[in-house]
């Protein structure tokens, strides 16, 4: 590096100007690391920021779900009028990250979108409980235990998330085998996939890129497995991962994949959406899908018609189970965040986002189950819809939800380890054993 | 020197693959964006059946995606424009001026390249907030400031390393100030590298996702990549719209590397070599 060959004072205070400059620009980013003042509160101090909510969720912006967040924004407003809310929608891929941020900069909205279970747990102490404010919701709202923290509740439910199994019966036609009975056993199911399999199809239709096949297999099989007395105790907190059952289902994962149940390729493809899309196109029997907000009965229904078949979890384990049912819990809510300036306000935005004739057109129009039982679901045509609808009554929670995100990440990596035969299943299940202590 | 005979074929070849790997994807997107969405699920693969701009439209009309490209454009080019002043300052006063602690400050910025956004996002996130600069243009353009100086700085004080004293002195023996040094004659050489280092920050500022995402709160004010990947989540099962989308927001990139490539090229080898 050459220099310039002669220095005045008056050179190196411009030099000394022009890196003062550079400098104080490059240490924004930099030097914010040690500028963390003590944060005020967001929502803003003035009264005129008070009457504004701002939302986060990742949904308001489809056009599926339009006429529930009008139906929604209207009836807060004829009771708050002039208080302005902004419904944000954030994209899904980055917004627990960024909900994340906001939550250790203690600023950000004053609502929150979240999944139910380990999603929401992870962030309880960032919001308010709402087991007072929310007593009349209490009867009419399904779902409430996804979105509880040791007892207390920290979000409204607004759907509800279940994994039912559904079949094609043009594919199931096709090999033969009778398009109004899906399998019921084990048993039939091997014989059913056997044959789909036999003539040209893929059985189940399965993405595993992100991991999370797994846990689609485990909650969705799990009432064919495990003893009503088992299955609670795993909800309950006192899970055994060296237990017959759960061997039998992670057996059943490796199995499946080896025996050629699932399409080429499960670990590198993506399960939102090319899985469900194979399935919606035909290409395969079988597919473990949503009740939710997305991969739903009506979504299929819109490419599959009256093809379009459901069924709960098979019975896999005779000696378990008599009767299986859909597991089923709260889907996605909305919680207040702690240092919002009108937390009455926030609560009241809630009520009208769990509003009935909000909630039926998230139902109608978006397909998600509602999380509102009281809402009149026969005016929807789709019989799948109505078999899910029939069957929530005896429904419990998903199983996976009640890991922590620390857990489900793990067994995201071993359920690929395992297709891809890195891991046994009884490795997998040690390394799941220690970290769900 | 030029490979003959099978030389060449072992060269070719492989060159051929990966560029057929690396067009393959646009070429696929651009397909499935010419697709219906019944189109797109019974067959992902097949060509589309008519050459529509339908999802395109679509994209651009109901998405706000001519509002993310306004906003885009403003913070690259604010951004770029600042990048450049900064960074050909700091080339300048690097390479070729002597003062206290210069070393010192030059490592510090080399360092500040191996910090990862995700390590600085939470204070980043609050500084922003209690300046007010959070939501706003300004805000995202400091913010891609802060993030891209160091690597402007890093070719800006490697190229400027290159010009000789002597055209300094030169300058100094006429009765030139420092300033006017850096205007008169760093300026004008620099020009090349200007180019080059502008273009590729000019990429990096439109292809963030993160930074904007957390800078800019509010729907409004989107750049066009996270309005892009904010589509993937509102049409999820309407990929072929998620594929228009998606060419609206990679045209200006293709379009930037078609005019300028040998620039690009130029600012990514920089500082390789010597000489």
């Amino acid at each position: 590096m050459s220099t310039a060959s002669t220095r005045t004072p008056k050179r190196r205070w411009v030099a000394a100007a022009l890196v003062s400059a550079l400098a104080g620009a490059t240490c924004l980013a930099t030097a914010a690391c040690g500028a963390a003042a003590p944060q005020s509160q967001a929502g803003g101090g003035t009264a005129e920021q008070a009457q504004k909510l701002v939302v986060w969720d990742w949904h308001s912006g489809d056009a599926s779900t339009k006429a529930y967040y009008d139906k929604a924004k209207s009836d807060f407003e004829a009771k708050h009028p002039g208080v302005q809310v902004d419904f944000v929608a954030q994209p899904y891929d980055q917004y627990y990250t960024l909900l994340g941020t906001a939550i250790q900069a203690g600023k950000g909205p004053d609502i929150a979108m979240f999944n139910g279970g380990a999603q929401m747990r992870e962030r309880a102490t960032s919001l308010l409980p709402l087991d007072d404010k929310t007593a009349d919701l209490k009867d009419r709202l399904v779902g409430w235990d996804a979105f509880k923290d040791a007892g207390t509740t920290y979000a409204v439910p607004i759907t509800l998330q279940g994994f039912p199994f559904y079949y094609n019966k043009a594919v199931y036609k096709k090999a033969g085998l009778d398009p109004e009975t899906p399998p019921k056993t084990l048993a039939e199911l091997q014989t059913d996939c056997a044959a789909i399999k036999k003539s040209g199809n893929v059985c189940f239709n399965l993405g595993n890129k992100e991991g999370i096949g797994i846990e689609f297999f485990l909650s969705g099989f799990a009432p064919g497995v495990f003893s009503p007395a088992q299955y609670d105790a795993w909800l309950a907190g006192k899970r055994d991962w060296k237990s017959p059952e759960v061997k039998q289902i992670f057996d059943l994962w490796k199995q499946t994949n080896d025996d050629g149940w699932y399409n080429k390729g499960v670990n590198s493809t993506a399960m939102f959406n090319d899985q469900f899309t194979m399935f919606s196109g035909g290409k395969g029997g079988n597919v473990i899908g949503l009740i939710s907000d997305t991969a739903h009965w009506k979504s299929f229904d819109e490419f599959l018609g009256p093809d379009l078949g459901v069924y709960q979890a098979p019975i896999l384990n005779p000696a378990n189970v008599s009767k299986t049912f859909l597991p089923a819990e709260g889907g996605i809510g909305y919680g207040v965040m702690k240092w919002t300036k009108s937390p009455d306000l926030a609560v009241d935005l809630i009520k009208s986002l769990a509003g009935t004739d909000a909630e039926k057109q998230f139902f109608e129009k978006a397909g998600a189950i509602a999380a509102d039982k009281t809402i009149d679901t026969s005016t929807v045509d789709v019989k799948a819809a109505g078999q899910i609808v029939s069957w929530l009554p005896d429904s419990k929670p998903l199983l996976h939800t009640a890991l922590s995100a620390k857990t489900l990440d793990l067994m995201h990596r071993l359920s690929q380890q395992l297709i891809s035969g890195d891991v046994t299943v009884d490795a997998a299940l040690t390394q799941l054993a220690a970290s769900d202590k | 020197m030029r490979e003959r005979g099978f030389g060449r074929w072992v060269v070719a070849v492989p060159m051929c693959l990966l560029a057929l790997a690396t067009i393959y994807p646009m070429l696929f997107t651009l397909n499935v964006a010419m697709k219906s969405r019944r189109e797109y699920v019974l067959n992902q693969f097949s060509l589309a059946d008519h050459l529509t701009a339908a999802n395109i439209a679509d994209a651009w009309n109901t998405s706000g995606l001519g509002r993310y490209t306004f906003n885009s454009v403003v913070v690259t080019l604010g951004a770029v424009t600042l990048l450049l002043l900064l960074g050909s300052m700091a080339g300048f006063a690097f390479s070729q001026l002597t003062f206290w602690g210069r070393k010192w400050l030059f490592l510090v910025c080399l360092g500040a390249l191996m910090i990862p956004f995700q390590v600085i996002m939470v204070p980043f996130f609050r500084v922003l907030g209690q300046t007010g600069l959070l939501d706003t243009h300004l805000g995202l353009i400091l913010a891609y400031t802060g993030q891209f100086l160091p690597f402007t700085i890093f070719l800006m004080t490697s190229f400027y390393s290159r010009i000789p004293a002597e055209v300094i002195e030169a300058a100094r023996v006429d009765g030139s100030t420092t300033l006017g040094v850096y205007r008169r004659i760093m300026l004008p050489l620099g020009r090349p590298a200007l180019l080059s280092v502008g273009i590729l920050n000019a990429l990096f500022c439109w292809n963030d996702v993160l930074i904007s995402l957390l800078v800019m709160q509010s729907e409004q004010n989107r750049t066009l990549m996270v309005g892009v990947t904010a589509l993937r989540g509102q049409y999820s099962d309407n990929i072929p719209l998620f594929a228009g989308g998606v060419l609206v927001a990679a045209l200006p990139v293709i379009a930037i590397y078609l005019f300028f490539q040998r620039q690009i090229t130029d600012g990514v080898t920089a500082g390789s070599t010597k000489g």
